[in-house]
């Protein structure tokens, strides 16, 4: 099988899984309450005129499977409901909400490899001794702790002990937030120059993103020791010793290259991690993402907030699974042949 | 039958050379027995009463009075910490059991048979994966309201498919040995084929990763009670107390990170077993 061909299945596939997430809230939205238009409008279905027009819009008087086409219909126009506690449309919330998270995955992202990689080479290169033992432990810690312990724990080390981070917040009181160009704020204020705001914005990315890299950095390190190791093993490399190639040549240039494929399958554990993980560091942080609005939503029982978030970082899931499985058969041919 | 406890004395012995199959072991066992302990004799094997007020003074620190200290309404934080300890027990046990049931069924069935059956269930489990447990849990939590048992059940409405898929593979696996084709020729009839022949040798996999998932579990569980979907104050709980606590983390640390901490150390025992058992089950399958 080609490239072209597997990118072709796989984005197939996407589609398929995210019509199948679509089913699922359309089956959730009709389980809230046994009048559908409290999923669309929250406590707002009260309002006659706006509750008429949603009636209309969305067909709610007809067979479900029709409804379902107008679900859709709306959803592909980026129509996700009004939210009522927000007083304006769910996906203008979320275009609001969105760009603060994704900063704060950006810099997880960046965090988790930097932390995870060198762990995992150290943890292989001086396999079974001290350093090894403590790095698994120091990961298991990791991996075990519930979303908002290492949250928590950074905040009494780094911010009440050391006075090193602001507590939270996306910038410090008194900045004001730049005008937003991208939504991004942080590369909005860049774009206006404003240097200032610019790292008083990082200072405050720092922690949420430790946090999350703290927590999932293991996984990293584990499949990267043992794929290590594997490849260690392999008759290449034996073969390049045998060559004469000098052990650090050998490890860094012929192993850690090809022991480094493995850690792309890792992409879809990540994603999933960092999208729940968020919910509580954006919370904890008082950081004003889509974990924040997604747990607000939810104390307010905004349905139509709720089920829409819930889509929303369906995709993100499965647009990064399609990459990552992409890039994998990019480096990887064999796994097209499968 | 000798032959089989012979194997699983081996097995055991095997399993308890290793450090973290004992470390992982003791913390489980603690676990359990607190919570089993809780369960039968309720509220009187507590210093304190876990929901009595001013059973001491307001934010004390830990002490010998109070190991844990006290909470911004003087309750023993150490008694309300224990209190909790079979709500997590019970959920997961809950969630596991009945997603190993459902995994093992649907997996055992559409690996076996393979066709149409096969693809159903693995672009349905597919669909599952896209969302994550937490918000799902969170969506359907908010339909049926908050409480322990309607968070037990969305958890296990979404819960199963991991097991499903091990299942599968694991029986697609077997199906293609000789002594399924051996049976299947000397007419044993299906369903005892998938019974005496096919579900013993998929469970040995999938009980590894269920003991490592009961971790998995209880940080779920964990992180909706945090968010206030589970108990329902005054009644304890670990993920609800973190997040009452919080805003003492100042003046007071130990009150959040202490249940933040207890939930971990379970966790890790969960973690160090599962991470052993399935070493175990690896080097003798080897051996």
């Amino acid at each position: 099988m080609n490239l072209g061909v597997f990118v072709l299945r796989r984005l197939g596939l996407a589609v398929f899984v995210l019509l199948g997430v679509a089913v699922i809230t359309f089956t959730l939205s009709h389980l809230v309450s046994s009048n559908p238009l409290v999923a669309w409008l929250g406590r707002a279905s009260g309002n006659s005129a706006l509750a008429a027009e949603y009636v209309q819009k969305y067909h709610l008087n007809d067979p479900l499977y029709v409804q379902f086409g107008y679900y859709l219909y709306a959803l592909l126009h980026g129509d996700l409901g009004f939210s009522v506690f927000k007083g304006e449309p769910v996906s203008e919330a979320l275009l609001q909400t969105l760009p603060y998270t994704l900063q704060i995955a950006f810099f997880a992202i960046l965090l988790t490899l930097a932390i995870g990689i060198p762990l995992g080479v150290l943890a292989a290169r001086y396999q079974h001794t001290v350093v090894d033992y403590s790095i698994s432990g120091f990961y298991l810690a990791g991996i075990a702790s519930p979303y908002f312990l290492l949250a928590l724990f950074l905040l009494v080390i780094l911010t009440y002990t050391l006075h090193l981070l602001p507590s939270g917040g996306a910038f410090s009181p008194g900045i004001q937030t730049p005008y937003p160009i991208t939504n991004f704020p942080l590369i909005d204020s860049l774009l206006e120059g404003r240097w200032s705001t610019f790292t008083d914005g990082l200072a405050h990315v720092v922690m949420p993103s430790l946090a999350l890299a703290l927590g999932i950095f293991g996984y990293i390190t584990r499949v990267l020791r043992a794929s290590i190791l594997d490849v260690l093993h392999a008759n290449y490399i034996r073969t390049a010793r045998a060559k004469g190639v000098d052990e650090t040549t050998l490890f860094f240039r012929h192993a850690l290259r090809n022991a480094s494929i493995p850690v792309v399958t890792l992409a879809s554990i990540v994603v999933t991690w960092l999208v729940t993980g968020t919910l509580f560091v954006e919370v904890i942080f008082a950081y004003p993402g889509v974990g924040q609005y997604a747990v607000q939503a939810l104390s307010n029982l905004d349905y139509p907030s709720m089920l829409a978030i819930t889509l929303v970082l369906a995709v993100i899931i499965v647009l990064s699974n399609l990459t990552a499985d992409v890039l994998y058969a990019v480096v990887n041919p064999e796994i097209r042949l499968r | 039958m000798t032959g089989g406890t012979q194997q699983s004395k081996r097995f055991l012995r095997m399993f308890l050379t290793r450090n973290e199959a004992r470390l992982g072991l003791t913390i489980v066992i603690v676990f359990l027995v607190v919570a089993f302990t809780v369960a039968i004799a309720g509220n009187s094997v507590v210093p304190y009463d876990p929901i009595q007020q001013d059973v001491g003074p307001i934010l004390a620190a830990p002490s010998a009075a109070h190991l844990f200290g006290t909470d911004n309404l003087g309750r023993d934080v150490f008694s309300r910490i224990v209190v909790a300890t079979p709500n997590d027990l019970l959920v997961s046990v809950i969630v596991i059991s009945s997603s190993f049931l459902v995994g093992i069924v649907l997996g055992g069935v559409a690996g076996y048979w393979g066709g149409i059956l096969d693809e159903i269930l693995m672009r349905s489990t597919d669909v599952i994966f896209a969302i994550p447990a937490l918000v799902l849990a969170m969506s359907i939590a908010v339909i049926l309201g908050p409480g322990l048992v309607h968070m037990t059940y969305a958890l296990m409405i979404i819960w199963w498919p991991p097991y499903a898929r091990l299942a599968r593979g694991e029986a697609l696996q077997v199906s293609q040995k000789n002594f399924i084709e051996a049976a299947k020729t000397s007419g044993t009839k299906t369903l005892t084929i998938l019974r005496r022949h096919l579900t013993p040798n998929i469970l040995n996999a999938m009980l590894a990763y269920a003991t490592l998932d009961i971790g998995t579990v209880v940080v779920v569980y964990a992180g909706l009670s945090y968010l206030g979907l589970s108990v329902q104050p005054p009644t304890p709980d670990w993920g609800a107390m973190v997040n009452a606590y919080q805003d003492y983390l100042v003046s007071a640390p130990w009150l959040p990170l202490f249940p933040a901490f207890i939930i971990a150390a379970v966790v890790i025992g969960f973690s160090l077993l599962g991470n052993a058992l399935r070493d175990t089950i690896e080097a003798q399958s080897i051996s």
